[in-house]
């Protein structure tokens, strides 16, 4: 077992999960909200990660990261071959995901309700935190959760951005890659065995989360309204 | 101070010019019409959820909106006006207990939540705080819903169609419980329906809409039994309607020629003049069969025409008759235990009666429009 490779690999995904939610949740809510021409050709060229060969991303990566890009002359943001290219790249492709998951769900809410609140008295900010948001969660976490599983298996841009250095640059799927290709196959069986076990409760985590009562809240507000009421019916 | 609301609005919509203007006070005004006659839009428009292309809506001295010519324009968001509105299927936040939901408009904290629980009390609902929605009865989820909309503490809540789908004995208490809380409360309540059962249950007030406009505004009997114009008389589902030319007025009534008989009708508020041709309805429970053998009454002097049964239909309440009188045909309705001495079977023949306070003429607007409508009426086309 590679344990620098996994340890990164699991920094990278949770930099990357966060990258995702962050920039992923407001693109979703532009999506969901507002129409504006040119609506489709945007939601299109942010779906492309999902169906381009690994090695164009990359290629888009390297263009990007690399010399003579803004991002480099004008900020002098050098990640090229460093483990945060890992993050761009884990990003990048995970991004879609969350959007797509997060931006339906978030379509899905009635707009009565938040028509409803707006006649209560509630402001933009709080009707998205206390309708819009806890009514789409369900779809925003499968987002999430999806993003991040992509993230972590994200293999053929990273080696592209990253230059796989052991030890320093090196992530599982690539180090499953060198595994192989050393014909260290005992290494190799483990490593594979910890990602299909990691994707496998990922992805039944979805499932849960998709099967569960549409309407029902999650328990923990539940306990905590029991609990209030409870208090003052004393 | 008993609060006052004003309503003047005009919008074009895809499918109607929307022109409302009405003012009430705290009282039931039912909106009464067809659907898509605007009366939704009307709603959502004092709410603040549609914006009119001009008009004034004055809650008390409070401008919720104002664009005319010549003054600054105002337009105060719906959050702002906090107008208690309850949704035609209610709106209830799912994710959140019946006490959570009435707490909203209130903010956070215990405070919040007791007065909450103290207007769920109100609605006799107390048990259920803890309940989400869909744990809830369809009428339980409208009182909570009922219960939310006085959390903003509104003197205005306005329902649209906010019971059409509950069975009757839930609308009913429902409707009861409505009028206390109104009388109790000082409200304003603006409740839109297409259901005139529902509108008799619950009103003070009627306006009757269509398409976009307020054809008619008063008290529930006055407009029932006395409908401005035809097209008012249609939507409260009138029939016997009839057209007739005036041959005299005098000082107790007016004196019709209808095929050739004579009718004494009641004297309208504008007296039509001899020789015009007027609109009048009687409505079936006022016509009545005579006893060929037995005395008249006193009003029964009048009125007296031949007719022949062509129709026979037991109703919910009354009995239905259709009577052949002449080129047309009336409608009576009856009691179930009524004429039991009578041959009322199909096909015979029979003498009706009714009261000249019965013939009530309808003020014509004058319209070839609504003289083509009436043309086009079944109690009119019904042929012996």
């Amino acid at each position: 077992m590679n344990w620098p490779a996994f340890w990164l690999s699991l920094q990278v995904t949770a930099l990357a999960t966060c990258g995702i939610f962050v920039i992923g949740l407001p693109i979703a809510i532009w999506l969901a909200r507002v129409k504006f021409p040119g609506q489709t050709l945007v939601e299109t060229a942010l779906m492309l990660p999902l169906v381009l060969p690994p090695s164009v991303v990359g290629y888009y990566l390297l263009l990007a990261l690399g010399r003579g890009s803004p991002l480099v002359e004008w900020f002098q943001i050098r990640i090229l071959f460093s483990w945060p290219a890992a993050v761009v790249a884990a990003v990048v492709v995970g991004l879609p995901l969350m959007i797509q998951s997060s931006k339906a769900a978030l379509a899905n809410v009635d707009l009565r309700l938040e028509q409803a609140a707006r006649t209560l008295g509630a402001s933009e900010l709080r009707i998205f935190l206390r309708i819009t948001l806890p009514l789409a969660r369900r779809g925003i976490i499968a987002g999430i959760v999806l993003g991040g599983a992509r993230a972590l298996g994200e293999f053929g841009a990273t080696l592209m951005v990253t230059g796989n250095i052991p030890g320093r640059t090196q992530t599982l799927p690539v180090a499953i890659y060198d595994a192989v290709q050393a014909q260290r196959y005992a290494d190799a069986h483990l490593m594979v065995l910890v990602m299909t076990a990691i994707a496998f409760v990922g992805l039944w985590w979805v499932r849960q989360l998709e099967r569960a009562r549409p309407l029902r809240s999650s328990p923990v507000v539940t306990e905590q309204g029991e609990e209030d009421a409870t208090a003052f019916a004393r | 101070m008993q609060p006052r609301l004003r309503v003047e609005l005009r919008r074009r919509l895809d499918q109607l010019q929307l022109d409302i203007r009405f003012e009430m006070g705290s009282e039931i005004l039912v909106l009464f019409g067809p659907s898509g006659a605007g009366k939704t839009q009307t709603l959502q428009a004092i709410a603040g959820l549609m914006t009119p292309d001009e008009g004034l809506i004055c809650l008390n001295d409070t401008i919720l909106f104002r664009r005319q010519s010549g003054s600054p324009a105002i337009n105060l968001p719906p959050r702002r006006r906090r107008i208690g509105y309850v949704f035609q299927h209610n709106a209830l936040f799912p994710h959140m207990t019946a006490l959570d939901n009435v707490a909203f408009p209130l903010g956070n904290g215990a405070q919040a939540r007791r007065r909450a629980y103290d207007l769920l009390e109100r609605m006799h609902l107390a048990h259920l705080a803890w309940r989400k929605p869909h744990e809830l009865s369809g009428g339980q989820q409208q009182r909570v819903a009922i219960a939310r909309a006085l959390a903003t503490e509104s003197p205005v809540i306005l329902f649209d169609e906010s019971f059409s789908a509950l069975d009757q004995p839930v609308r009913d208490r429902l409707h009861a419980d409505l009028r206390a809380l109104q009388a109790e409360r000082d409200l304003v309540v603006i409740y839109v329906t297409h259901n005139l059962n529902d509108a008799f249950a619950i009103g003070h007030r009627i306006a009757i809409v269509r398409e976009g406009r307020i054809e008619q505004i008063g008290s529930l009997p006055e407009v029932c039994r006395y409908p401005i114009n035809v097209r008012v008389a249609q939507l409260l589902g009138l029939t016997n309607i009839i057209r007739a030319r005036v041959i005299r007025r005098d000082l107790e009534g007016v004196w019709l020629d209808w095929q050739g008989w004579q009718i004494a009708a009641a004297l309208p508020a504008q007296p039509p003049t001899p020789g015009t041709v007027v609109t009048a309805f009687i409505r079936p429970e006022e016509i009545r069969l005579v006893y060929p053998d037995r005395p008249l009454h006193r009003f029964a002097g009048h009125n007296l025409l031949p007719g022949r049964i062509i129709e026979r239909r037991p109703g919910w309440r009354l009995y239905y008759l259709q009577v052949a009188v002449g080129e047309t045909a009336l409608e009576i309705a009856h009691p179930y235990a009524a004429y039991a001495d009578l041959e009322t079977g199909l096909g015979c023949h029979v003498q009706i009666g009714f009261r000249p306070e019965s013939v009530i003429i309808i003020p014509d607007g004058g319209t070839t429009e609504a003289s083509a409508q009436v043309a086009d009426h079944p109690s009119l086309c019904h042929r012996a």
